[in-house]
């Protein structure tokens, strides 16, 4: 059954993330996102990573996709979608050209080889949410607070470049 | 005492410099005659303690070394600030103090009211500091900063009149060639540190021995695209004429008595290599024999009478060489020596007559100068006769012992390369003298009557100058006879392991040498019959084999096209490549951010609109959402940013078929 | 599971203090009165002291002993501290600059300060952490404030198109080195680096899926240091960025990279050596190549100093490449030297204003020497450091580095490096020379005209820092030689 699933969520996703790059509509573009994060969210709760699973949705799905929706509410679409992607066709080549030798070489490698220590049991051991917890309140404590630093730092940088000028700046050079 | 007054004799100068340049700098707190004084002060002062040292030498000529401070030193690399003091080191430090102070007591009376006079000296100074660092240091780097400081200060001294957009370009592509020698120079350094793990020439011409031919030829090699960069042999030659845009006395000092001596002082210097590749020996023989005739060829065309010398100095170089080459180096130093005496004689004379005639250089509008200048005519008569090879004077002795060499270790192609040369050089300084000096006055009217001879500081140092062309040869002759005089006994420990090839010449058995010398003598007499001829007798003459040989001349006239086919073949190819890197860089798609351009505005009419109807109504959070996303989607569609994406997808992509190809196929297999 | 301790706070002390001085700013920032905004600035720089200060005690003490924190993912060395003494003083001098620079460009943003310091504190960790996602994540830190620095000339298109490319591009590279890093982990099983190395000795070699990891690693680090071709962002980033910011990126952050880059390198993937020398070996010979070949043609001075960087990049790869005692202790040195003369260079382009714009075009020098002496003199100084030309500072960073690949047996790779060195003297010596040897113009549109050069006492200070810098170190560069030696990274 596993393999089944695997296999379902892991050729959707690829579907879907062609479909978010190669669409011509910005709205298509993000629902099209919406399905890849949903369906990379299926990846792990096959891997027993429920805790990653619900945050990927909530955070993604749930916030940043529908922010990203609003903004492209408040453009003018009429206009936008003309040319939102018009040159993609070798650029996307180019990556497809990579996917392809990527998977080669790993299919080549024979995948299995030697396993890690990540064992079902294992990630249900420590991908629970009260594992992740503990963890990054002790061992994990420094990058968890090295991304408080730096959500503070993308709020203010935000806003910053977001603020009106003010008319002194507007009356120096256009470039 | 000894340690102190060594280290002092690049220090005097060095003072100078920070005097006049803060002076400069400051904005002129003293005046013009502070500032000379301080100049050609400070070289007398290296010039006397170089005398000084020359005397403590002449009891002990084993090699000395004095530290002045440790400089760097690494894990497995040390490297001191530190002077070698051998007989070969006293001799350049003589030259280079000698020659140097009369050019800067000349150059007092020359840039005479120049703006920039105070600069000029700073600059002057700081050539002498890197000219004495290139002569005394006692490894590679020391050398090495001195030889780049010397390539600096021509830079500077050559773009010195920056009005003149000739003069910046000569010192662009003076430092240019010049860094390409450089390069083999460095290369030259890093292998002689990976071969013998230090970088002091005691050392390492102690342990030279264990050199294995290959590594010894490679080295020499090095050195050699250095040196030929430094003196302007072939194929770097084309900066040394171009130098001239710069002021004579610059001319007479860098571009003829010292810097660009120092690639024949290095070939000298690391002779113990050089000895271990003969082939790159014969390489440095082919390469001098070659350009002292290709360089003598261009000179007998030239019009201009500071590139007739440039080109006269290009092929006494080549003599150097070529010296060098068949193992004389006794003689390429002797001839350095004299060199520096009659070619610094000869470019002073002339900024005397540039001088005289108010700046004018082509020697076409010249003429009959002798009896309005007599005292430069005199000097300028006795450094032609010094570089032609008169009997007696010091250019005969030193050119005659090179081609001797050449002659009795068998190189008879490089005899007869050095002959021919012998033969164009006198011909082409006859006829400089005679076209400059003698026959109908050309001279512009507007000119002709400020015609005045030079002041005395410049002609003193030209009296100084024209008695050394004179007697400088005879220390090669007394008191040993030839080959064996003071000079060669006093260099002969430094060279001593170049073995039989160092003292053959004269073993041969003196009938042969003197053979030689008749010969070359009587070279030197046909070509000022030549000249003679050709200016004197038959004025005409010139013009008839000008009309009859078009195709030769009109070829030796542009100095073979080097110039026009180094730009065809390096300079524009390079520009153009980077041109279209610049392209594939930047705006390989321009035309497509036009259209995009375009689009961009139409969207941007379309977000503004957006913001005064939506965003100003609406939410202020939303608002500045929407503005920062309007700014910034607004470039994104520019197209460019993708195009970079790309690039860099294109990059790894690469890099992922080296993985496949050599790490993993390769370690598969 | 281990509870943080005492010793683990102290460990990342002067890390805490630049960041505790940050958000300080931003606090303060409101409260301060809009004539006395400079003093945010000494606030910045008081708190740049008290960590130099800190970091400084922490190199004496801790020569040749490595303290691991946070349970593995942070070391406190003398290699960390190197770099990290380094970035403050370079973050401090771009401080200084700044304060005047964005008042000539009108840049009224105090914010300007607290950025410097969460993009310095992010380099910190940079530098110091042993575990890929630690430096992952201080690596974001310190690119995050650079985006947004980069924009921060709000009313300049060209500002704002460098902070979005930056950012996309950036962005797009941190995807490659997280599938890096994810690989990584997925083969070893562990994200530190002692870790990682360890997994590494039990697969068998020429394993495929952690070379493809050490490849994407490469282009991540590749794309910060500017190495081709990875470099697409730097000329246009470098040109529309507020010169000051990008003075910052072209020396702060390609110092923290190149730290970070050697520790990966070196510390993880240290056993599979043979493999990653071979791709940066190409990586370094198209960097010096194309670096140096296209800066011949740029005419705006600051896309000349961005090929210039790429090509300095280039030099200091060698160092990696050699990737021995000689080879780390070489990249510090250069990237030490290297800082000291390209800040100064673009302290000098801040100065330069042409009518009310910055004087940023090569012609813009036209004649500078006639204008003010100071100004071409030390900028004489600083583009003969970058050509490498002694006695100056370069001439001692590109001697060690092409001795460290001669020593290991590369002369071809400084063969290159010595061709391509030679080479870019002719870029440099043309900014030498439309300084000292033409005629400033006098009439509208001619090179030269118009530009004058606005000297504040604090930019002047940064100058005579950087230009000691280049000086003194060219004739005494024995005590950082000495430091770098001994900071460098055990290997393993």
């Amino acid at each position: 059954m596993v393999p089944i699933f695997f296999a379902y969520f892991a050729l959707v996703s690829i579907v879907a993330g062609l479909l978010t790059v190669s669409l011509r509509n910005p709205v298509h573009c993000g629902i099209a996102l919406l399905a890849l994060l949903g369906h990379v969210a299926g990846l792990f709760v096959l891997l027993h990573a429920e805790f990653v699973a619900v945050v990927q949705i909530i955070i993604y799905a749930g916030a940043i996709l529908i922010l990203y929706l609003f903004v492209l509410m408040l453009l003018n679409l009429k206009t936008e979608e003309r040319y939102f992607h018009r040159r993609h066709a070798w650029y996307i080549t180019g990556v497809g050209a990579l996917t392809v030798e990527l998977l080669m070489v790993l299919l080549a490698s024979r995948f299995s080889g030697a396993k890690g220590p990540a064992t079902v049991a294992a990630v249900e051991e420590i991908g629970n949410s009260t594992a992740i917890g503990i963890l990054m309140f002790s061992d994990y404590l420094l990058p968890f607070e090295i991304v408080g630093v730096f959500l503070l730092g993308a709020i203010v940088g935000a806003i910053v470049l977001a603020k009106t000028p003010s008319p002194a700046d507007l009356s120096g050079d256009e470039r | 005492m000894f340690d102190l007054i060594v280290t002092l004799i690049p220090v005097f100068p060095l003072l100078a410099v920070l005097a006049n340049g803060l002076n400069v700098m400051l904005g002129h707190r003293y005046s013009h005659e502070i500032a000379h004084r301080l100049a050609w002060g400070s070289v007398l002062l290296s010039f006397l303690c170089s005398v000084w040292v020359l005397g403590q030498t002449l009891g002990h000529p084993e090699p000395r070394t004095v530290v002045a401070y440790r400089w760097f030193f690494g894990a497995d690399l040390t490297v001191n600030l530190s002077f070698l003091i051998d007989p070969l080191t006293c001799i350049m430090l003589l030259v280079v103090t000698g020659v140097g102070f009369l050019i800067h007591v000349y150059s007092v009376g020359y840039m005479h009211g120049e703006e920039g006079f105070t600069r000029f000296f700073a600059y002057m100074n700081l050539f002498m500091v890197s000219m004495l660092l290139l002569v005394m240091g006692s490894n590679y780097v020391v050398l090495f900063i001195g030889w780049e400081g010397v390539g600096l200060c021509s830079y500077l001294l050559i773009g010195y009149y920056y009005d003149r957009v000739s003069a910046a370009k000569a010192a662009t592509k003076a430092f240019v060639v010049n860094r390409i020698g450089d390069a083999g120079f460095l290369l030259a350094i890093f292998l002689v540190f990976a071969n013998f793990g230090t970088l002091e020439y005691t050392e390492i011409f102690a342990r030279a021995g264990q050199l294995d031919s290959a590594a010894a030829f490679s080295i020499a090699i090095c050195l050699l695209i250095g040196a030929v960069g430094k003196s302007a042999q072939l194929p770097l030659h084309t900066w040394l004429p171009d130098a001239m845009e710069g002021p004579t006395p610059v001319s007479a000092l860098i571009h003829a008595a010292t810097m660009v001596t120092a690639g024949v002082y290095m070939v000298v210097r690391n002779h113990a290599i050089y000895d271990l590749a003969p082939d790159a020996l014969l390489i440095v023989g082919v390469v001098g024999g070659v350009t002292a005739l290709f360089a003598a060829t261009i000179g007998l065309v030239q019009t201009d009478i500071k590139r007739v010398l440039a080109y006269s100095t290009v092929s006494q170089l080549g003599f150097m060489f070529l010296a060098c080459g068949v193992g004389a180096y006794v003689a390429a130093i002797f001839h350095l020596v004299t060199h520096a005496f009659f070619k610094a004689l000869l470019f002073l004379s002339a900024g005397s007559v540039i001088h005289a005639l108010s700046g004018e250089q082509d020697i076409r509008r010249m003429g009959g100068l002798w009896s309005k200048i007599p005292k430069t005519h005199g000097v300028f008569l006795v450094g032609t006769a010094a570089i032609a090879g008169f009997p007696f004077l010091s250019g005969w002795w030193s050119k005659d012992e090179i081609l001797g060499h050449a002659f009795v270790h068998g190189h008879y192609v490089l005899w007869a390369l050095g002959a021919t040369a012998a033969f164009c050089t006198a011909f082409y300084m006859s006829r400089l003298l005679y076209v400059t000096f003698y026959g109908e006055s050309r001279v512009a009217h507007e000119v002709e009557h400020h015609i005045h001879e030079s002041p005395n500081v410049m002609v003193y140092p030209l009296l100084v100058l024209a008695f050394l062309s004179v007697v400088g040869g005879l220390i090669g002759v007394i008191p040993g006879g030839l080959e064996n005089g003071w000079f060669h006994q006093f260099l002969q420990p430094v060279v001593r392991s170049a073995g039989a090839g160092g003292e053959a010449a004269h073993e041969e058995g003196h009938l042969l040498v003197y053979i030689l010398m008749a010969v070359t003598t009587l070279i030197g007499v046909a070509g000022w019959f030549t000249a003679h001829y050709f200016y004197k007798l038959k004025p005409e003459q010139p013009d008839l084999l000008m009309n009859r040989m078009k195709g030769a001349y009109t070829l030796i006239l542009n100095k073979y096209w080097v110039d026009e086919a180094y730009d065809k073949a390096f300079v524009e190819p390079g520009k153009a490549v980077g041109r279209s890197f610049d392209k594939a860089d930047t705006a390989g798609i321009d035309r497509v951010v036009v259209a995009v351009e375009q689009v961009t505005d139409l969207s941007a009419a379309g977000s503004t609109w957006v913001e005064k109807h939506v965003i100003y109504g609406g939410l202020n959070v939303t608002g500045y959402a929407n503005h920062l996303a309007a700014r910034v989607l607004r470039r994104l569609q520019s197209g460019l940013v993708h195009h970079y994406a790309a690039i860099l997808v294109a990059g790894l992509v690469v890099l992922v078929n080296l993985i496949v190809l050599f790490l993993w196929l390769g370690g598969a297999s | 599971m281990t509870i943080v301790s005492t010793a683990d706070l102290l460990a990342i002390l002067p890390e805490l203090l630049v960041m505790a001085g940050g958000c300080l700013v931003l606090v303060l920032d409101p409260l301060t009165a809009k004539d006395r905004k400079d003093w945010l600035a000494y606030f910045s720089l008081a708190v740049l002291g008290a960590a130099f200060v800190v970091g400084y005690w922490f190199m004496g003490a801790l020569t040749g002993s490595p303290r691991p924190a946070f349970s593995g993912l942070y070391v406190l060395d003398a290699y960390g501290a190197f770099w990290k003494l380094l970035l403050i003083l370079v973050s401090g001098l771009v401080i200084l600059l700044a304060k005047a620079h964005l008042k000539l460009e009108e840049i009224d943003l105090p914010e300007f300060y607290a950025f410097i310091l969460l993009s310095l504190s992010g380099m910190m960790v940079m530098v110091s952490g042993t575990d890929l996602l630690v430096i992952y994540l201080g690596l974001e830190l310190m690119s995050l404030s650079l985006y947004v620095m980069a924009g921060f000339k709000r009313y300049a298109p060209r500002s704002l198109e460098a902070a979005a490319k930056y950012f996309i591009l950036g962005s797009f590279s941190s995807g490659i080195l997280l599938y890096g890093i994810s690989l990584l982990f997925g083969r070893t099983g562990s994200t530190t680096l002692a870790g990682i190395r360890d997994g590494i000795a039990g697969l068998p070699p020429g394993d495929p899926i952690l070379l493809m990891a050490m490849g994407l690693l490469v282009v991540g680090f590749g794309f910060k240091v500017a190495a081709v071709p990875f470099h697409m962002w730097t000329p246009d980033v470098y040109e529309g960025s507020p010169t000051s910011v990008t003075a910052y990126m072209a020396v702060a952050s390609k110092a923290a990279s190149f730290a970070a880059f050697l520790r990966v390198f070196l510390e993880a993937l240290g056993g599979i050596k043979e493999s990653w020398r071979m791709l940066l070996v190409a990586v370094c010979i198209a960097t010096m190549v194309l670096g140096n070949v296209v800066a011949i043609v740029q005419t705006n001075i600051k896309r000349m100093l961005a090929y210039s960087s790429i090509a300095h990049a280039g030099y200091a790869l060698i160092g990696l490449v050699v990737a021995d005692a000689a080879g780390t202790a070489s990249v510090m040195l250069y990237l030490a030297i290297y800082a000291f003369m390209n800040l100064g260079a673009f302290a000098v382009v801040t100065m330069l204003r042409r009518g009310g714009l910055e004087g940023d075009e090569i012609d813009d020098f036209t004649g500078l020497a006639r204008r003010n002496k100071w100004a071409a003199l030390v900028m004489l100084l600083f583009m003969f450091s970058l050509a490498g030309i002694p006695p100056t500072a370069g001439f001692i960073a590109k001697f060690y580095i092409f001795m460290a690949a001669v020593g290991a047996n590369m002369t071809g790779l400084a063969v290159i490096a010595v061709v391509f060195a030679a080479i870019s003297a002719y870029f440099y010596l043309r900014v030498v020379m439309v300084m000292y040897m033409k005629e400033p113009g006098e009439t509208a549109g001619t090179p030269g005209y118009d530009v004058r050069v606005v000297a504040s006492p604090a930019a002047i200070a940064v100058l005579l820092v950087a230009a000691l810098g280049v000086l003194i170190l060219g004739v005494f560069p024995d005590p950082l030689i000495q430091a770098a030696q001994s900071a460098i990274l055990p290997l393993k």
